[in-house]
Order: C-alpha cells, then structure tokens, then sequence
C-alpha cells in the first residue's frame, strides 16, 4: 500500500487513518475517476434492483402494442413482440456487468498467475510460456471468443468462458513484463537471502507490487469483455433470445432502425455510458495508481 | 540487422505452427462428436461416418494433430462441408474484400488518428485536448456495429450520401468505392480513436524527456521540438501500434461486415458457423491470424530498421 502515498505521508509521520484518508481524497479528486465509479455504482444499483425498478417484465409481451412509440405506459416504446424496452434495458445490465464482473475476475487471475510465475521463473519456462501466451495473443480477441463460443455453443456461461480465455494472455503479459522490472529489486533478493521459498516470495511480496498496472489493465479489460458480449450477442451467438442483453436488443431494433430507431439506439447508448465509464476508471486509476505505468498499459490491451 | 530479421521470422514461423495447434484445438472443443454435430440432427450413419473418416477423428489424437500440421502447412484446411469446395478456396475468395475493408479503415484511421493525438499531447491541458481526448473516449467506447448502424440511419436513409449496403454486384470500379467509403469510415473511426490515445501518451512520453527540455533550453523553436525531435521519437511506439491496432481491426472488421452485410473473411466466417462449417470456420480463423501475424512481423522487422536500438537489444 504505502507505494501509493506521497512521499511525506509515510506511517510513522501521519496516523494511518489520515494517511488513508488523504489516498481516498486524491483519488476522488480525480474527476475521470469519480465520475465513472459513480456511474458504475448507480449501473450496478440498477442491475441488482431490476426485479423492483423495471416497469414490465423483460420477457412479457404485449401482443395489442407491439412497436409501439414512447408513451405513458412504454416510457421508450416496446419493440415487435411487444416487450417494453426500458425494462429489456434494466435488464439488460444484470447481464453486461455479470460479464464483466466473471471475466474480470478469471481473467485477472489466471492471467496475473501465469504472468507472475513466468516473470519470476525466467529462464526456459518464462520462454515457453512466454510463447504460448505470444500465439494466443496473435488471434485478434473477438475473433478467438467467437470462434470458441461456436464451438462450445451459445449461453452465457459459455461467452463469459470465451471471452475470458481471450482476454487472459493480454493481463497475463503486463504481469509478466511488471514482474521482471520486481524482480532485481533489493527488497525481493532479500526475502530470498532470508530463507523464503518462491511461492511465498511470489505470492507475498512480487503479486502485490506487480497489482496496481494489472488492476488499470483489468478495469480496460471488462470494457472490453462489455463490448465483446455485445458484439456476441449481436451476431446471434451470445446470449440466445429471449433473454434481454444489450446486444441482442440492438439486434432485434435493426430490422426497424427506419421506424422505430428509439430501440437499436437507446441499447447502443447503454453500452457506450457503461463502457466510457470503465474507461474513465482506467485511465484515472492510471494516473492515480503510479504515472510510471503508462508504458505497461494502454497498448497492450488491444 | 539480418540476424534481427532472421530470428523475427524464425519466432514467426514458430506462432504460426502455434495457431495451427489452436485452430486444431477448436474442433476439438466442441462437446461430443464433432462429425454429428457438423451434419447436424438429421444426419445418417453412414454420413457421419464419413466425416469421422475425412477429419480422421477415428484415429488417435497426435496422428490427427500430426496430421493436421502437415496439410495446413500445405495451404489444405479441408474442405466446406456446404459447398465441397477446398476450405482455403473459399477463404481466398473473400480476401480482397476484406483487405480492401481493413486496409482503407486502417488509412483513414491512421491519417486521422496520429494528427489528432499529436495535437491533443503539444496542446496538453488545454480545451483542444480535453476536446479531443473525449472524442476518442467516445470512440473506443461505442459498439462498433452501433456506430455502423447510426451512420446508416443518418448518412443512408437521412442524407441519402451513401448506399446502406458495404458492397454491390456491380463490378464498375467508383460504384465499389461508393459502398465501400461508408463501412471503412465506421470502421476508420474506432480504430483512429485508439491511435489517437495511443499517439498523445507516446507522444506527451517524448516531450518529457531530457533531450526535449535541453533544446528547449538551447531556444530551439517549438515547432521544430514537436516536429523534428518529439514526432521522429514518438513515431516508433506509433509504428508498433499499428501493428496492435491492425489485430483489432480485423475483429471489429467481422462486426462492420455484419451490420453493412459486406462480404468478407468476417462475413465468411459467421456464415460457416451458423451451417457448421466447421472446416471453413478452422480456415478463416487461422488465414485472419495469419495475416495479423504476417503483418506485425514485417512491421517489427520495419522496426528494427528505423530503430538500430530494437535489432541490438
């Protein structure tokens, strides 16, 4: 922790509460920052109240209105079975976030295990997992996740399943080229002069040091799992009708983007305000976190 | 230098061996029997069968690897099990759509993209910047196939400036153009908003450094600090960009071609997994990698030869 205070703030000089205190406030005094956790909150204050907010059901039909325009009763109209969009919208955000949410958390550990112990192993085994990880980095992401979700068929498990295995080598190769730069360093050769076996090492004092550039990588990575199960599930291979996910309600707008554009439209801007907030937070725990780190993340993401 | 270029394609040699183990591994991914699922429900025996046969999924699993490497090396990836034509024919078909999709995307977005993050890292903190940074903000956060989809309802139905579909049957060369010009600016967009944060931060990297404030000391004017010293430097982390740029470009390309309905690789590719091509799917996937691979390598190589400093270390 204390590599993220100022300088003068170190434990002794200032009681930890203040110390912590003072983090805090910096960080939220980032605008970027405070304004994309705060639309983040309120998104996931919405996913988890939809049963209590939404006015319709996500799947109930009303035959007598369907494509009907905004009105009293359909705040955004319904679309051509007659299911009210905003609540196919509340909805819709259980399911980005749990995408989110599950790849964030495979992705993160997996890809900060392998890249950990290949940074801290060296030598050969670095080499070939190092390789591994190169080959499964050439597949543009979105490519490798469809190509799986097609062959292991398509539900959410399995789009969160592919999209994390798309995602991991690109956490894991920042977590490699960060270890390396831990490594030499003193206070890591001296647990070793004292005794401590690698996986203690690795696990006590490499892990948590090399966290701060992976945890900015993860924030841009569960933007881009968001826009991946979108993409998904707007060719028809992520979540299947009729479950209500972002993507697949664009989808079905886009046979009525003339008439009804309200449909295609409103889902898009979900997405983006979810997306542009992830991204907020990345780049301003980035600048917050540790301004050294720019090289590591940022192009290693795509 | 020429061992740097030597070893580049050595390693690239070795990626493509790698991604040909991938694509073997996604057939095998597929729960069950492959062969029934590829023919679907009403299937016989005797088809299914035959299948097994042609995959050679009766046989044990490093002989069907082994197998696999061999004919793949060889440029045979099977054959469409819809058409009966040799896989890697029907891929070849599609290419020049989707080179001319991905390489005039890419064009666009570099022209655009560079400038424009080069301008927000000389103006840093100033509107311009917050201006412009918030431009690519947006770009990178919009659904590619959102945006595709916006730009046809405005810029197709609206202001009828261009056709709605990616790609006609005329073969008059500026009809093509016509239809090709909107998805490639969809496509140019998103990718120009990356280059754009990419170029600002290689760009405000350089402007940072030692050799930046000794000349500005020296009196060196500006204009020449930005073009002369900071752009040369900066434009070797933009040239590797690129190159990452190019990989995600190709898979937001298959979204662009879906919402335009272009044909392409990306259009060849969804197409073979809704009849479960599976063959074809195993042919796209790998022909698309490959040219990302093909491409970063030739840029690396590039690379070394602007940057004496890449071919040493």
């Amino acid at each position: 922790m204390s590599a993220e205070l100022p300088p003068e703030t170190t434990a002794e000089a200032v009681p930890r509460g203040r110390a912590v205190r003072r983090a805090l406030g910096r960080y939220l005094r980032h605008p970027g920052l405070s304004l994309g956790l705060f639309v983040l909150v309120l998104l996931s204050f919405v996913a988890i109240a939809a049963p209590w907010l939404a006015p319709h059901g996500p799947t109930e039909a009303d035959l007598m209105n369907t494509l009907a325009h905004p009105s009293g009763d359909y705040v955004l109209g319904t679309d051509q079975y007659g299911r009210d969009i905003l609540s196919r919208l509340i909805w819709g955000a259980r399911i980005s976030l749990e995408v989110a949410l599950a790849v964030v958390a495979l992705s993160l550990t997996f890809g900060s295990l392998i890249g950990a112990i290949a940074g801290y192993a060296g030598g050969w085994l670095e080499r070939t997992m190092m390789m591994g990880n190169d080959i499964l980095l050439a597949f543009p992401g979105f490519l490798l996740a469809l190509a799986l979700v097609a062959a292991r068929g398509s539900s959410l498990e399995n789009v969160i399943l592919a999209v994390s295995i798309a995602y991991t080598p690109r956490v894991a190769a920042v977590m490699r080229s960060v270890v390396i730069t831990i490594r030499p360093r003193p206070f890591i050769e001296a647990s070793r002069a004292i005794g401590m076996s690698s996986s203690r090492v690795l696990l006590r004092h490499v892990l948590p040091n090399a966290l701060p550039p992976v945890i900015v990588v993860t924030t841009v990575s569960a933007a881009t799992a968001i826009l991946a199960e979108a993409g998904l599930s707007f060719l028809g291979l992520g979540v299947q009708p009729p479950t209500a996910t972002w993507g697949n309600i664009i989808s079905d707008g886009q046979g009525f983007i003339t008439s009804n554009p309200l449909i295609s439209l409103s889902a898009g801007l979900c997405i983006a305000v979810t997306v542009i907030a992830l991204n907020l937070l990345g780049d301003g725990l980035r600048d917050t976190l540790d301004p050294q780190m720019r090289r590591y993340t940022g192009e290693r993401m795509l | 230098m020429l061992r740097y270029t030597a070893r580049r394609l050595l390693l690239m040699s070795i990626t493509v061996i790698g991604m040909v183990t991938v694509v073997f591994f996604l057939l095998r991914a597929i729960p069950g029997d492959p062969a029934s699922y590829m023919l679907g429900d009403y299937a016989t025996e005797e088809s299914v069968a035959a299948l097994k046969a042609e995959l050679g999924l009766d046989r044990p699993v490093w002989e069907q690897y082994l197998g696999f490497v061999k004919r793949a090396l060889t440029g045979d990836l099977g054959t469409s099990v819809v058409t009966g034509q040799p896989a890697f024919d029907e891929v070849l078909e599609s290419i020049p759509w989707s080179a001319a999709l991905s390489v005039s995307g890419i064009v666009i977005a570099v022209l655009a993209g560079v400038p424009l993050g080069v301008m927000s890292a000389v103006r840093h903190g100033t509107f311009a910047d917050l201006f412009i940074m918030f431009g690519a903000l947006v770009g990178i956060s919009f659904p590619v196939f959102w945006v595709g989809l916006v730009c046809i309802l405005l810029l197709a139905h609206e202001v009828r400036l261009f056709p709605a579909l990616g790609a006609s049957s005329s073969t008059d060369f500026f009809t093509q153009v016509h239809h090709l010009m909107l998805p490639a600016l969809v496509l140019g967009f998103s990718v120009a908003a990356y280059i754009a944060r990419l170029t600002r931060s290689a760009m405000l990297e350089v402007l940072g450094q030692d050799f930046v404030r000794v000349a500005r000391a020296m009196g060196v004017p500006e204009r020449r600090i930005v073009y002369r010293l900071a752009l040369r430097n900066a434009l070797i982390p933009v040239l590797a960009v690129i190159g990452v740029t190019f990989a995600w470009s190709l898979g937001s390309a298959i979204l662009v071609e879906a919402v335009f309905s272009r044909p392409g690789l990306g259009s060849m590719i969804l197409k073979a997994v809704f009849a479960r091509d599976y063959q074809l799917v195993q042919a796209g996937v790998f022909v698309l990698a490959s040219a990302v691979v093909l491409v970063n390598t030739s840029l690396d190589i590039v690379y070394g030869w602007v940057d004496p400093r890449v071919s040493v270390s």
